[in-house]
């Protein structure tokens, strides 16, 4: 259908208005992301799709007028509260204790879950069914992997505190091309398992294409939005991320 | 009767406020950032799109009038270049002081949806044969029916503006299950019908879908009698789409509006006050999802009200009562819209004719079938012989024919006291 079953509703954000000292990145961006969705924001260097992330995830303040709705209203929430409601950020940089091992990682993963052994071990298992390279490395410390692995790495970390939503920034920066088309297989094959994905990404092309929704972020505004499918061909979004500007309504 | 879109069509009432006001940051951005009128606008207002935050705070934003639209041809009503659009219309003609408006090819594919829709909701199905009766030279919406019903999968036969005999036949002869026209050709068809003592079961009509100009419900009824089918309103704005802003249900308790894609409200025309659910005044339309031309709070000239109960079709958008009146001084003639403003344009442009002119309106079925002009000419025609009165007279005609596409008859004469009359019906008692 045209604008996406309107399912039911996991996230939903109103008006947030975020600032840096007295520098307001975020203009009352208001978004919503539907239970089984991968929803991507795309938007160049700037445009306030990391801020929005940390505004979501606790780490950002932002204005009174400001709501985040998941489940209920979550805005002024300490992060770990967040966290255990099942909203997971995985960041652009520093996702994982380089010191530790990818073991030790994983556990630190399910810290909020405070679960037994047994079903620790299951979750566990999971994880290395989806990332056998990641059993391999197990004893090994994490500063030692690939970028690739670090990446997957941190994915299984925020997969161990069996997120409901989880929020991915810029998963494929710094990786080599055949990485960055491994790790938009394996978030939509997460996606495919059921978990909601909230996706940043500077490379738009590969994100419209693995993504039902895309908002298109401006200056800290929403410009656009549409299916993945829909944008791919927007002329606009050409122009935003190739760089295609034009100087009159009548150029060609 | 089935809903084409039901996620949508029929989403609760507060989730659709949610997704409008969503929609709404998207179309107030790119106004602002992309169309030079409303840059100019929200500048010297001292408005900022920071500004609208809600549907509320959209009263902050001045209307959009039809004027606006002739005072920033050709490109300063455009959210894009050229080269992203794919259909231009000039809904008035390109004379004189036209309007353009362009679509994307998003646009066009939105629009087709929203026409889909209001065929679904009538109950037509791929089963069905419509026989599509509209001028597809002057009506430019015409053609959006041929691919709504590409999209349901009926079939068209775009019969156009071919004479009732011929439309007649081919309804026999394909067996045309709906018919798409003018109300008032309807009425055309249905005279030559009953002048060749035709039988109604000889056809295999059951639906009509009618609009392009106000038809009181006494048009119906005889309509419906007489074919023996099921009528049904659909209802369209030209500067943003037409036919599609919104159609009847099998309900027919008013037409709903796509709220997903235009946010309604409506207005006292005299004072601009936003009016309450339920009160007749001017309806003002925000597009939601257009790319090419968005337009905030357009006035449609078009007088309704707005209803928000939930409808017995299941549908939860608004609807709207049938529009048979204007704020204007707007005549629509079969189908085709006369502003009298155009008149008194292409009256200037003309040698000879005197500033004051007088409309005639004959009706039929009370609604305009025909359209006569009575135009003042400058004392010197009358004394230099009944020649120069007659090419006048053509001259006149040639040139309200090219601007308005109708053939309109035309009267020279001395008018005593000439004035702009208020409107057709005044016209016609005083003339």
């Amino acid at each position: 259908m045209l604008c996406g079953e309107w399912f039911f509703i996991m996230l939903k954000i109103k008006n947030i208005d975020a600032f840096f000292g007295k520098i307001q990145v975020l203009r009352h961006v208001t978004l919503h992301v539907e239970a089984g969705e991968i929803v991507s924001l795309i938007g160049a260097n700037g445009s306030g799709k990391t801020t929005l992330l940390n505004v979501i995830s606790g780490l950002h303040p932002s204005r009174n007028e400001s709501r985040i709705f998941f489940d209920m209203e979550t805005r002024g929430m300490k992060p770990e509260k967040i966290v255990a409601l099942g909203i997971l950020q995985v960041p652009e940089a520093d996702k994982v204790f380089t010191p530790l091992t990818v073991l030790e990682n994983l556990e630190l993963g399910a810290y909020l879950k405070r679960q037994d052994r047994v079903k620790l071990a299951e979750e566990m298992e999971k994880v290395f069914q989806l990332f056998p390279i990641l059993r391999e490395r197990k004893d090994q410390p994490a500063g030692t992997l690939s970028g690739g692995e670090r990446q997957m790495l941190a994915l299984g970390k925020a997969l161990m505190g069996q997120p409901k939503l989880l929020m991915l920034d810029e998963p494929s920066l710094g990786l080599a091309p055949t990485v960055v088309s491994e790790i938009f297989h394996i978030v939509r094959s997460l996606n495919d398992r059921g978990i909601t994905i909230l996706l940043v990404e500077q490379n738009a092309k590969e994100a419209l294409r693995i993504s039902h929704r895309t908002y298109v972020l401006d200056t800290g505004r929403i410009v656009l939005s549409g299916s993945g499918q829909e944008l791919l061909n927007n002329d606009e979004v050409k122009r935003a991320f190739l760089g295609k500007d034009y100087r009159g309504k009548w150029e060609r | 009767m089935p809903i084409f879109n039901p996620d949508i069509e029929a989403m609760e009432r507060n989730e659709l406020l949610e997704l409008q006001n969503e929609r709404l940051q998207i179309v107030v951005n790119q106004a602002y950032s992309n169309v030079d009128f409303y840059r100019k606008k929200f500048d010297e207002t001292g408005l900022n799109p920071d500004d609208i935050k809600s549907l509320e705070d959209l009263k902050k934003i001045p209307f959009t009038t039809r004027k606006d639209l002739m005072d920033n041809y050709p490109y300063g009503m455009f959210a894009v270049p050229l080269r992203d659009v794919v259909r231009l219309q000039f809904p008035l003609g390109i004379y004189g002081n036209p309007i353009v408006i362009g679509y994307t090819r998003q646009d066009l594919k939105i629009w087709r949806e929203l026409v889909a829709r209001i065929m679904a909701g009538i109950g037509i199905t791929d089963h069905d044969i419509l026989q599509v009766a509209f001028n597809y030279g002057l009506f430019l919406g015409a053609v959006r029916f041929n691919q709504a019903a590409e999209l349901i999968g009926a079939a068209v036969v775009p019969t156009s503006i071919a004479s009732a005999e011929v439309q007649l036949r081919i309804m026999q002869d394909f067996r045309s299950t709906v018919l798409i026209s003018t109300p008032s050709f309807a009425l055309h068809i249905m005279e030559t019908m009953k002048r060749k003592k035709m039988d109604p079961r000889s056809l295999s009509l059951n639906i009509g879908l009618f609009g392009a100009e106000p038809w009181p419900e006494p048009v119906r009824q005889v309509i419906e009698e007489n074919f023996k089918i099921k009528a049904y309103d659909i209802y369209g704005v030209m500067e943003l789409i037409e036919p599609g802003v919104a159609g009847e249900c099998s309900a027919r308790a008013g037409l709903h509006i796509f709220e997903d894609h235009f946010f309604a409200e409506v207005i006292n025309p005299h004072t601009g006050q936003t009016l309450s659910a339920g009160q007749e005044g001017e309806l003002v339309l925000t597009t939601l999802t257009t790319n090419a031309y968005p337009l905030l709070r357009y006035r449609t000239s078009d007088l309704t009200a707005l209803h928000y109960e939930p409808c017995s079709c299941g549908r939860t958008m608004a609807r709207m009562d049938r529009v048979l009146k204007r704020a204007d001084k707007m005549i629509s003639v079969r189908g085709i819209n006369v502003f009298p403003e155009k008149i008194e344009e292409v009256l200037a442009g003309i040698d000879g004719v005197g500033p004051g002119y007088c409309l005639e309106v004959t009706e039929k079925q009370g609604m305009n079938d025909r359209l006569k002009v009575r135009v003042e000419a400058s004392p010197e025609i009358f004394t230099t012989g009944e020649e120069r009165e007659k090419v006048l007279q053509e001259s006149v005609q040639l040139a309200l024919r090219r601007a308005i596409g109708l053939r309109v008859e035309v009267e020279i004469g001395k008018i005593p006291n000439t004035v702009r009359r208020e409107s057709a019906k005044s016209v016609e008692e005083e003339c």
